[in-house]
């Protein structure tokens, strides 16, 4: 769907995008992950036309990126704006017609969009009559209703409530499952980890890492286990012997535990499980992943690490 | 093309469906309307009946002048001497508005002083003057010559010195028209004034409201910061285009109504005396009717001539303008910000509208020629040459001003896409003479 390759831009002495290269794949969820200033933002407005890199190309299913293909891409900015003083649906019909939406078009969306969001009440409000969670749902409306093949996302989350978020990514769910590619750069590591297929890192203007979110997930395995029991908790030490690590435990109710293990030497999870039966009752196992927050975490120190 | 005539017709209908400006598509006209009649009335301004007194103690006018029932001097006479402060402040003179002294020696050096209490209309000051002299024209005629009155007066001719351009023999541009030109030249740079702070502000809060990212993620951005100037332009023409068909329905219905008397020739009994007295040829080219205000708003302005060049050179000075408001509102970092940078403009605006000033004072001087081609004053000297008459045979220089502001306009417009692009993402700073040169290069 999207293919970047080898993209730089510098203000002035500043580099912004240092040979940054991503592939996003036709009906996937892309997260765009990386500290503030690292470059996303600029990527963002590079795909968007906004910005011209200073190098480095991106194509669009196969053609390179031009002004004409626009109108395939929504794009909802991190710094929300609309025009106060316009109408709901005023606003939004003109939005999709520079989308190239005719208006009977952009009427008929902005209507499917506004009822489907359950704000069709407000279609002839001004915006400034609005609350902040209002705005923020008809700016998403608004990245979306020219019906685009591939939508930009820039914290689409920020700012709303729990309902809401809940909401956008149901809605971002549905847009997947109906085709639509969607790049996601947000600091909500709890909806990459749900919503996203890919994602990629990008620190200080260069790519650092990228794979599938679970890809990502296991490179930074560190082997450890959780294990819910009941029984003894001397036992259960003892069973550990030297081949697991109990890095700390917590007793949950009358003789039920939560304990935390590392794998020490070769030892796998069945070894693990030869060692516990018979001597405690064992009512749930799991590798235990690191979130992306911790994996975002891991590679940003990683690296300081290495320059440090 | 399709988004360029969005956003064009986006900015119109915040322009013009806005309160304000629908407000002041009537205010306007009618203010303009209101200060035409005060100046019409200022043109006819003072006492139109007033009581003189002659004071005559070498009793040479023998309580004569020549006053005729219909006018509104009435004379009466002291053969005594009435001291002014006495004539300012004594009981038995207030019902005199003013005081004439006549002395012995006005035969020889003609000269009499008039003291009123309130300054008489330019008519009865006309009169009075005609009336007195009419008869120290029968004392000179009666005491120096064996002349009748009639005689005297078939003879009697002042002598015209008529100053007149060799390039206009016929006399046909005169002050007042230039003036015209002035006012219209005027509108243009108070419009652009106007709306290039609109220009300024609408660019400044799109990008403080961040509705700009939005905007460019679809438009390119020389088509937002043209899109926004011509939508601000078309209003802007649709405000003049009111105002012109109100100020024309108001000054019709003037005419028809409160001003009906003062363009019929009839009425003008001061024009008439002073032709006799004057100089028939220099008041005939003085105007139609002894008020210059209503002759120059009613007979003097060839309104269409005028309106079709106005429209081009506002349109060509307008984009040349407004291209320095538009890149001083995408570069700014905040909504109140870039006002210091305004000021140059504005002083340019002022600066354009002193040199039409200047430029018919002194309308051959080499600043005069500068001053006509120079992108930023040309559409006022052209106004005021338009106003003055062109010659068919040099009416192309007057397109080749114009065709010199809208080649400034295209490379002002340049400038200021390449600025535009640069600085609307911008946010946050403090604007600095130097961030121009830097995204200029950039």
């Amino acid at each position: 769907m999207l293919e970047i390759n080898n993209l730089c831009k510098s203000f002035q002495r500043k580099i912004a995008l240092d040979e940054v290269s991503l592939t996003v794949g036709k009906g996937e969820i892309y997260g765009l992950l990386g500290p503030n200033g690292a470059g996303k933002t600029t990527l963002i407005r590079i795909i968007n036309q906004i910005l011209e890199a200073d190098r480095g190309t991106i194509r669009m299913n196969g053609q390179l990126m031009t002004q004409s293909q626009l109108a395939n891409i929504g794009y909802l900015p991190e710094e929300r704006g609309l025009y106060k003083n316009m109408q709901v649906e005023e606003q939004l019909i003109f939005l999709a017609q520079l989308r190239g939406l005719t208006k009977k078009e952009a009427q008929r969306n902005v209507s499917h969009w506004l009822s489907k969001f359950g704000i069709q009440d407000w279609r002839s409000k001004r915006v400034e009559s609005l609350s902040k969670g209002m705005a923020q749902k008809v700016q998403f409306i608004a990245a979306l209703v020219h019906d685009p093949q591939l939508l930009v996302l820039d914290e689409p989350l920020s700012g709303f409530d729990p309902v809401n978020v809940e909401l956008i990514l149901t809605e971002m769910k549905e847009l997947k499952e109906s085709g639509k590619t969607i790049i996601l750069s947000t600091h909500n590591m709890q909806s990459v980890d749900e919503i996203c297929d890919r994602a990629s890192l990008i620190h200080e203007s260069k790519k650092l890492a990228e794979d599938t979110v679970w890809n990502l997930r296991e490179q930074h395995n560190q082997g450890e286990y959780m294990v819910r029991f009941k029984g003894n908790m001397i036992g259960f030490v003892n069973a550990l012997w030297t081949d697991f690590e109990l890095l700390g435990h917590e007793e949950i109710g009358e003789n039920r535990f939560l304990a935390k293990l590392k794998m020490r030497g070769a030892s796998q999870m069945n070894d693990l499980i030869n060692a516990l039966v018979g001597k405690v009752e064992i009512e749930l196992l799991e590798k235990k992943l690191p979130s992306m927050q911790e994996v975002f975490i891991d590679i940003i120190r990683g690296k300081e690490e290495v320059h440090g | 093309m399709g988004n360029f005539w969005l956003l064009t017709k986006r900015e119109w209908s915040e322009r013009v469906m806005n309160r304000t400006f629908l407000w002041m598509l009537f205010i306007g006209p009618l203010v303009c309307l209101l200060m035409l009649s005060f100046l019409f009335k200022a043109g006819d301004e003072g006492k139109n009946s007033i009581n003189v007194l002659i004071v005559d103690p070498a009793e040479l006018m023998d309580h004569r002048v020549m006053a005729q029932a219909e006018h509104e001097v009435h004379y009466f006479f002291i053969d005594d001497y009435v001291e002014i402060e006495e004539f300012r402040d004594g009981s038995q003179y207030q019902k005199f508005d003013a005081m004439v002294e006549i002395n012995e020696k006005i035969l020889m050096n003609k000269k009499a002083f008039v003291f009123y209490r309130a300054s008489p209309s330019m008519d009865v000051k006309m009169q009075l003057k005609f009336q007195m002299e009419r008869r120290i024209e029968e004392l000179v005629v009666e005491s120096f010559t064996n002349l009748s009155i009639d005689n005297f007066r078939r003879i009697k001719q002042p002598l015209i010195m008529d100053f007149r351009n060799v390039y206009d023999p016929k006399n046909e541009s005169s002050d007042l028209e230039s003036w015209v030109g002035f006012v219209f030249g005027g509108l243009i740079f108070l419009f652009i004034g106007i709306f290039g702070m609109t220009i300024l502000r609408s660019t400044a809060k799109e990008k403080s409201n961040r509705i700009v990212e939005v905007l460019l993620s679809a438009v390119k951005p020389r088509q937002l910061m043209l899109g926004k100037m011509t939508g601000i332009a078309l209003a802007a023409l649709f405000q003049l285009a009111i105002w012109s068909v109100l100020i024309a329905c108001g000054l019709w219905i003037l005419r028809q109504t409160i001003f009906p008397d003062m363009m019929n020739p009839a009425n003008w009994q001061g024009i008439q005396m002073a032709a006799d007295v004057q100089n028939q040829v220099v008041m005939a080219r003085e105007g139609l009717s002894n008020n210059p205000v209503l002759d120059l708003v009613y007979a003097r302005i060839d309104y269409a001539w005028m309106s079709v060049h106005f429209v081009f050179f506002f349109v060509a000075a307008y984009y040349f303008y407004g291209a320095f408001f538009s890149m001083i509102g995408a570069m700014t970092g905040t909504e109140s910000d870039g006002q210091q940078f305004v000021m140059p403009i504005l002083l340019l605006l002022g600066f354009s509208i002193l040199s039409g000033y200047m430029y018919i004072h002194y309308p051959d001087s080499t600043f005069a020629t500068w001053i006509s081609y120079l992108p930023f004053t040309a559409p006022m000297v052209v106004m005021i040459q338009l106003a003055q008459g062109v010659p068919i045979e040099s009416y192309y220089l007057i397109w080749i001003h114009w065709l010199i502001i809208v080649l400034s306009a295209v490379l002002m417009l340049q400038v200021a896409g390449k600025l535009y692009k640069n600085g609307i993402l911008q946010f946050g700073h403090r604007l600095r003479l130097s961030q121009f040169w830097r995204m200029f290069k950039s």
